[in-house]
């Protein structure tokens, strides 16, 4: 019987083997992605993002000369399932780059693609994955190859605490301030939720007990419940928005109303439709100008997103911003790495090392100006706090504050 | 496999109880084993990485499903808390390589000793009841070890996971698909021999007797207790160590791999193998590796322009497993190695069957 098994995989092999025959002078790019599975809510949207600029790319010249050959996984938000992914890619596909997904995945990955020398861009901004060297002693293991675009989960978490003082000195508010922590039991939720505390500990908060809540979308009454009971002042969710919009509608039932403060996965155009009054005054940081934005790069966006959608007429929310402005960092420095000896993991590494303040041609006023150096891989740490309305359907996104966070040398890789 | 027996070759004569419960049931199967395995050892040198990757795959789970199918299949308990044990022996494994430094190659072995002492502890209830509330117990057990988890910094690295380091023999990594496949290729001989052993076994035909008919076993003076727990225990090291094997070959556990998903998984492989069957295990672990990289060739073959379909894929996936589950109860609840058995018949008779 086991030898008809092994005629049986040999035959599936060949058929697989015989569609993924690689074409001359092309790169091949992995793309994880999250269609399904918890967070594929905000994993749609920005693997639209992903594929189609790099579909725009290839229709566009390619990266001098050269075609993106890429190969999109979904692999469902399961670490386990993009590891073997990973696996099978470094034997068949030999990617000189991955376009990646989730933290707990990507985490679990850095010592692999630290080995194997291949640039992993991913939509995990996990503080974690921001020293490359390992020197700083926040560092478990150095994430050499790790690169995303934004501001790590921890700098926005902190930089959200710092308005939130500053907006409780604005409100008149007495004594200090209650923050607290709420998200799932898992490495996405919980990458800043030390950091961020300790922060607003320094800013004279009072640093309430984390609160759990899934990161599938459920009931979340009981959590509601205790966040009202701790009378929290600011809540920030983990979350992504899907979650977060069921967190926010039992939190509505129960009269649970803190200042919540989303992470930039945890909240778009989306929930605010989905979550109406509940969702009203939301602060997130926003990390790319929303589509009707009027941003000289929106024009390069609009063409982008035409690979997929022709019509032109599909709204891409903000993810979908930021997954284009990934690829299109990647595509840089794939053309820097193409000038100085070969597109090469390491020369990749090292293009985006040498990126200062920079900007994707095109792209002006979509990606945020990023700066990477060969030990520090925070690309930037500014962020934008805007607040939300529902206002009745016709949602607006208001301007708050732009807090620089300092880039301290205790905070990398925290 | 007793049934086979009652079906070999004209010409095999068995004069005594030694020659009736060989190993292998006639010297002819007992060859084909050999060759299959000697053939699977050249399967490195020409195959690729795909068809290393699955049948290292089929490997180690088969390991774990030939446990779930000690406990469920030869001595008729039921246990809804397969994942967990297999869990807990990649945790196990990983745990006892990173802090005591022994070498993985010994970590293996020991990590399915410790899941088996948790077994037997877990496997205590099953003493005691049966049937529905039985299931409920190892489903208690399965969401406990889950959480702990998801939460015991110390021991899996909590929500993060913990890395698993490659195993090495005489300072020589085997951490590539094609060297790796020999380690399981070894343990899933040894297991599968030492599982097909067992029940030529006095402990063996103890378990076949709890699941027959519980009553009249306890008044032959088989302790139903004892064998019970202990057959908790023996699924519970195959569940280890075949976890042990999967978290080696990954680098990485993590707690989100061992949902009540996988035990059910491991469920659907015994059900559609062969309840009570060694070689079943395996059959059902092949069928139930094999069919989802069959949908996705399909989905592939038929549509791989159709965004729709390849976006669909990881639904169709879930799906035709639930589909296959239905359909085995349905048309074979013996499962394939009852399949397999008809098919050696029909031709050791053709043409002259009827």
């Amino acid at each position: 019987m086991r030898k008809s098994l092994f005629w049986l995989t040999v035959v599936l092999a060949l058929s697989a083997l015989s569609t993924t025959a690689t074409a001359a002078d092309s790169i091949p790019v992995g793309h994880l992605a999250c269609y399904t599975g918890p967070t594929s809510d905000v994993g749609v949207p920005y693997g639209n993002g992903v594929a189609d600029a790099m579909n725009y790319i290839n229709s566009n010249g390619g990266v001098n000369g050269k075609q993106l050959e890429y190969e999109t996984v979904d692999y469902s938000y399961k670490a386990p399932q993009a590891i073997a992914t990973y696996k099978r890619w470094v034997s068949d596909l030999k990617p000189v780059a991955i376009q990646g997904w989730g933290t707990a995945d990507t985490e679990a990955l850095v010592q692999f693609i630290a080995k194997d020398k291949i640039p992993y861009y991913s939509a995990s901004y996990s503080g974690h994955l921001t020293d490359p060297t390992g020197k700083s002693p926040r560092t478990k293991a150095p994430a050499p190859y790790n690169f995303f675009y934004g501001p790590s989960y921890s700098d926005t978490c902190r930089g959200l605490v710092q308005w939130a003082a500053e907006d409780w000195k604005s409100k008149g508010g007495n004594g200090a301030p209650k923050f607290i922590h709420m998200g799932a039991n898992h490495p996405y939720p919980n990458a800043p939720k030390e950091a961020c505390a300790a922060y607003a500990e320094e800013l004279g908060f009072e640093v309430l007990n984390p609160i759990v809540y899934d990161l599938k979308p459920g009931d979340a009454k009981a959590q509601c419940l205790t966040l009202k009971d701790s009378g929290a002042n600011y809540a920030y969710m983990g979350n992504t928005a899907g979650s977060n919009i069921s967190l926010l509608n039992s939190c509505g039932t129960v009269g649970a109303k803190p200042q919540f403060l989303a992470n930039v996965w945890g909240w778009d155009e989306n929930s605010i439709k989905a979550a109406q009054e509940s969702g009203d005054g939301v602060a997130v940081p926003l990390g790319a100008p929303s589509w009707k934005d009027s941003a000289p790069g929106m024009a390069t966006v609009r063409a982008i997103s035409k690979m997929s959608d022709p019509s032109g007429e599909t709204y891409r929310n903000l993810h979908y911003m930021r997954g284009v402005c990934a690829v299109f960092f990647m595509k840089d420095a794939m053309e820097v790495a193409d000038k100085q000896g070969g597109i090469t993991g390491p020369n990749i590494k090292n293009a985006m090392e040498q990126m200062k303040e920079h900007v994707p041609a095109g792209l002006e006023g979509v990606c945020k100006a990023s700066t990477w150096t060969s030990e520090d891989h925070r690309g930037t740490t500014e962020i934008s706090v805007y607040t939300t309305s529902y206002n009745g359907g016709d949602f607006k996104f208001n301007p708050q504050s732009t807090v620089n966070v300092p880039r301290r040398d205790d905070w990398l890789g925290w | 496999m007793a049934s086979a027996h009652s079906r070999m070759r004209c010409g095999e004569f068995r004069t005594n109880y030694r020659q009736d419960t060989t190993i292998f049931p006639t010297p002819l199967a007992r060859r084909v084993a050999v060759v299959s395995v000697l053939l699977l050892m050249l399967v490195p040198m020409f195959g690729s990485a795909y068809q290393l990757n699955l049948l290292i795959q089929i490997g180690y789970y088969g390991i774990a499903a030939l446990g779930l199918n000690i406990v469920v299949g030869f001595t008729g308990q039921i246990s809804l808390g397969h994942a967990a044990f297999f869990g807990l022996g990649a945790f196990s494994s990983a745990w006892i390589n990173s802090t005591t430094g022994i070498p993985v190659f010994f970590c293996i072995p020991l990590a399915g000793l410790m899941t088996m002492a948790v077994g037997l502890l877990v496997g205590i209830p099953a003493g005691r009841i049966k049937g529905l509330y039985l299931a409920i117990a190892t489903l208690a057990s399965q969401y406990i070890l889950e959480d702990f988890f998801a939460r015991a910094d110390w021991f899996t690295g909590g929500s993060a996971g913990a890395m698993a380091n490659p195993f090495s023999l005489f300072g020589y990594q085997m951490n590539s698909d094609r060297s790796y496949f020999y380690v399981v290729l070894f343990y899933v001989v040894i297991m599968y021999l030492a599982g097909t052993n067992l029940l030529r076994t006095r402990d063996g035909r103890a378990f076949v007797a709890v699941r027959d008919h519980y009553l009249s076993a306890e008044i032959m003076g088989i302790n139903l207790n004892k064998y019970r727990i202990l057959s908790f225990g023996i699924s519970s090291l195959y569940a280890g160590i075949g976890g042990a094997l999967f978290g080696h070959y990954l680098g990485f556990v993590s707690a989100e791999g061992f949902t009540i998903m996988l035990s059910i998984q491991f469920l659907a492989m015994v059900i559609i193998g062969g309840l009570g069957s060694v070689m079943g295990s395996m059959l059902g672990t092949v069928f139930m590796v094999l069919l989802p990289e069959v949908m996705e060739f399909g989905v592939h073959l038929v549509g791989s322009n159709n965004s729709a379909l390849t976006q669909a894929l990881a639904y169709i996936k879930e799906m035709a497993i639930g589909l296959a589950i239905i359909l085995f109860l349905i048309f074979e609840p013996d499962g394939l190695s009852h399949r397999w058995k008809m098919i050696k018949n029909y031709w050791k008779l053709y043409p002259f069957s009827y």
